[in-house]
């Protein structure tokens, strides 16, 4: 499997503040790969450190061979990168559809593609980004990070705050996105048992550490091992 | 009370000097709206163009829309080179406003250097012609003012709503961030949009020299005004911003006729006040 994203030695973080210490690891093409840990152990930095919008201080981000380091992320977004952002970060003025528009790029996803992915921005897609619903915004940062046709979606607690109902929705198009369409994904999540399924491998983050590296699957088959990375959150 | 004839025509042409308060409102809205900087200095981009306007047919006999085929360009120039020095300084909305009134009454300075403070007028056949409508007149030149504005505000309310940049602009005036994080280089479309908002200012410019007398002081005339213009209309908003200075430009005509040309502002910014206090969400 080639290597889409290699990420090495990666120290990052916010200002003075140092989150993220000795991160490496490799996603190949393809592959989805699930980011577990507790609250606060760096899981939005490390997301936040690929796009580009945090301090690094050292080690390095390779996309494709090409080096994200020295790069501003409208750079990095332009090399392949799709972003959904735990606040989701709609542009709330604009029309659903000047959402998608504004940020598309040419490739496979384009708006008839997202529409029929999914149906429900189709029905709103005259409505103005901040009309919609917790979970049609989610659907809308989606499809706006899909919008631009990246090599690699960043995909930061997906399903924070939705209702269950929703929350099932989006888990079977993320499914159908990394099995069927085999676009690669990095997700972070909370809750262990509804990414695992999904993925094939897993990053489990501690104090800012890479503690646990390995396939989904063998994490399934062991609860014990996932409780005592996560605790409570694993189930 | 004035007769209906007599209203009828202050609405008249209140509606079309109305125009030009939205032709100045645009450049000012879009700057202000979208790029968070309230450039002071359109002002004094405007009545330079009408000085350069003025120079070019009084002195070499151009005639005004060729003038204008020079200044615009120009201005646009001067725009983009402006937002050239917004951006490498890293200036804010509220510096902005400092800024660009220094540079306003930088620009008031070299035109009464050059110039002088003398009233100049730049007389031409366009600014006697009038259409008869019934009982009214209705000017040639105003008219055609306001039919240039309407287009303006029209294609660039177009061009916000169905063009790359456009779209991206409004994107990144709501999130600069998140804009770049997908791909929206909004510095490039920056230089776009200040260089636009300046060739406003040389459209306005044209149309000052034609149907205004000129002094160097007059740049400030119709500061506040148009500031109200720009907000009653939405900020980044040019049809609201036309829309805005036709009812401020027929309010005050009507006001003027009714009771007496000092009741002018008191409506206009009276106005201001009622809207602002009722939909405080438009700002």
């Amino acid at each position: 499997m080639t290597d889409l994203l290699v990420v090495t030695g990666l120290r990052a973080g916010y200002g003075r503040a140092v989150v993220l210490s000795d991160i490496s690891f490799r996603l190949g093409a393809g592959e989805a790969m699930a980011v577990l840990g507790r609250n606060g152990v760096g899981k939005t930095t490390l997301v936040d450190s690929i796009v580009g919008v945090t301090r690094r201080f050292d080690g390095s981000l390779v996309l494709e061979g090409r080096e994200l380091a020295p790069l501003a992320p409208e750079q990095r977004a332009a090399l392949g990168l799709g972003w959904v952002p735990q606040e989701r970060n709609i542009f709330r003025s604009l029309t659903v559809e000047e959402n998608l528009t504004a940020v598309a790029r040419p490739g496979p996803w384009t708006l008839d593609r997202l529409y029929g992915f999914f149906p429900r921005l189709k029905e709103r897609r005259a409505n103005s980004g901040g009309a919609l619903s917790g979970g049609e915004q989610q659907m809308l940062a989606i499809a706006r990070a899909l919008a631009t046709n990246p090599k690699l979606l960043l995909l930061d607690e997906p399903t924070e705050g939705l209702a269950p109902i929703i929350v099932e929705e989006l888990l079977s198009a993320l499914a159908r996105l990394v099995r069927s369409e085999g676009l690669a994904a990095l997700i972070v999540e909370q809750h262990a048992h509804k990414i695992l399924p999904i993925t094939r491998s897993t990053l489990i983050l501690e104090r800012g550490r890479i503690v646990h590296q390995g396939p989904s699957d063998e994490l399934l088959a062991e609860p014990a091992r996932l409780e005592k990375f996560l605790g409570v959150s694993a189930r | 009370m004035p007769s209906a004839t007599l209203l009828g025509q202050a609405l008249i042409s209140g509606v079309l000097a109305g125009g030009m308060y939205g032709l100045l409102a645009m450049g000012l809205s879009l700057s202000w709206g979208l790029l968070r900087l309230v450039n002071l200095s359109h002002f004094a981009l405007a009545f330079l163009s009408a000085y350069i306007v003025y120079e070019l047919g009084t002195k070499y006999g151009v005639a005004p829309w060729w003038s204008a085929a020079m200044v615009v360009p120009l201005m646009f120039a001067v725009g983009a080179s402006q937002y050239w020095l917004f951006d490498r300084f890293r200036v804010n909305e509220l510096a902005s406003l400092l800024i660009t009134f220094s540079f306003a009454v930088i620009v008031e300075a070299g035109i009464q250097i050059y110039w002088t403070a003398d009233y100049r007028r730049f007389e031409t056949h366009y600014a006697t012609e009038s259409i008869k409508a019934g009982p009214f007149f209705i000017p040639v030149l105003d008219l055609t003012m306001c039919i240039v504005a309407s287009v303006l505000a029209w294609g660039t309310w177009m061009w916000l709503r169905k063009t790359y940049v456009g779209k991206g602009l409004r994107a990144a005036a709501e999130d600069a961030d998140i804009a770049a994080a997908y791909g929206v280089d909004h510095r490039k479309l920056a230089y776009i949009l200040s260089g636009i908002g300046a060739a406003y200012a040389g459209i306005a410019g044209t149309f000052i020299a034609l149907i205004a007398t000129l002094a160097p002081a007059q740049i400030w005339a119709w500061l506040g005004v148009v500031f109200a213009v720009v907000i009653i209309g939405r900020l980044g908003n040019p049809m609201g911003a036309l829309l805005a200075g036709m009812l401020i430009g027929a309010s005050e005509s009507l006001a003027m006729a009714v009771l007496s040309p000092a009741w002018a502002p008191v409506v206009s910014f009276s106005v201001l006040i009622v809207i602002l206090l009722w939909d405080p969400e438009w700002l």
